[in-house]
């Protein structure tokens, strides 16, 4: 099974409404899904979502971007960012796997998401289970690269039909 | 007009106050979830409530429910800002006794709107 093209282009649209609403920033789709990132992310915010559908909702950036999104969200010079990227990148990934399930749940049952984690560090990957199937999508932020990353577990569940 | 702000994400606690305070609104209180809410509620004098849904310890709508079980706080208006954006979520946050619903992502726009529906209701 891949991840539905329906689901990739409402976890597109879900993002790019999240940046352009709350931090005033046209997100720039790169071209292609499944992109590798153009250099290592240094913050990782999760979000899972379980019911109807089961899987995670990644937001990955460098740190210059997380601070950059972080002082844009609380109308903060960049320099002053101190100690707000968890919970601030945290809250971008909650809106964004939010926005993504209610464009789901016009169309089959909703499901739940969780409360977001966030992963900060160098030198890091994130493995999954070959049971899983990931599409990852790159964008441009003003020069910085970001990416969000579809992870799924399993089929739709269409008992609850 | 004075305010309290119910949200876990202190991000987002900070946003709203930010959007208050640029539509005049310089009175603004802060809890971390509805039990913290709830016991602001009992110190401090609040026009309006805006709360959001998922939270630690007590979420949005069980605060909800609090507030109009309380005789002193039983009148309070109270504006939801959430993700949670299907209809059912929605019907269920009315039900509990929200007086409106603003969805994240939002502009300031919407929350005027929104306080100003409120207001008036």
């Amino acid at each position: 099974m891949s991840v539905p093209e329906s689901l990739i282009a409402s976890l597109v649209s879900a993002t790019e409404e999240v940046f352009d609403t709350m931090l005033a920033t046209t997100l720039v789709r790169q071209t292609g899904a499944d992109g590798a990132l153009a250099a290592p992310a240094n913050v990782v915010a999760t979000v899972a979502f379980a019911g109807h559908r089961r899987g995670l909702v990644v937001l990955y950036s460098s740190m210059t971007a997380a601070r950059a999104i972080t002082g844009s969200m609380l109308g903060i010079p960049i320099e002053d960012v101190n100690g707000e990227v968890p919970d601030a990148m945290g809250e971008v990934a909650n809106m964004v796997a939010g926005t993504f399930r209610t464009r789901l749940a016009a169309s089959e049952p909703a499901s739940d998401i969780s409360v977001p984690t966030v992963t900060i560090g160098n030198d890091f990957s994130t493995l999954y289970s070959s049971a899983v199937h990931r599409t990852r999508c790159p964008f441009d932020m003003q020069g910085e690269q970001i990416s969000v990353e579809l992870i799924l577990t399993g089929e739709a569940d269409l008992k609850r039909r | 007009m004075r305010f309290l702000v119910v949200d876990d994400s202190s991000t987002m606690r900070r946003i709203i106050i930010n959007t208050l305070n640029k539509l005049g609104y310089t009175e603004c209180h802060e809890a971390g979830n509805g039990r913290e809410g709830m016991d602001k509620l009992a110190t401090q004098s609040v026009d309006l409530v805006i709360t959001d849904w998922n939270m630690p310890e007590m979420s949005g709508v069980e605060f909800a429910r609090a507030v109009r079980a309380n005789d002193a706080t039983k009148a309070l208006p109270i504006l939801m800002v959430t993700t949670n954006a299907a209809q059912g979520d929605i019907v269920e946050a009315l039900k509990a006794g929200v007086n409106n619903y603003v969805v994240k992502p939002f502009t300031p726009a919407t929350i005027k709107e929104k306080i100003e529906a409120v207001l008036k209701a």
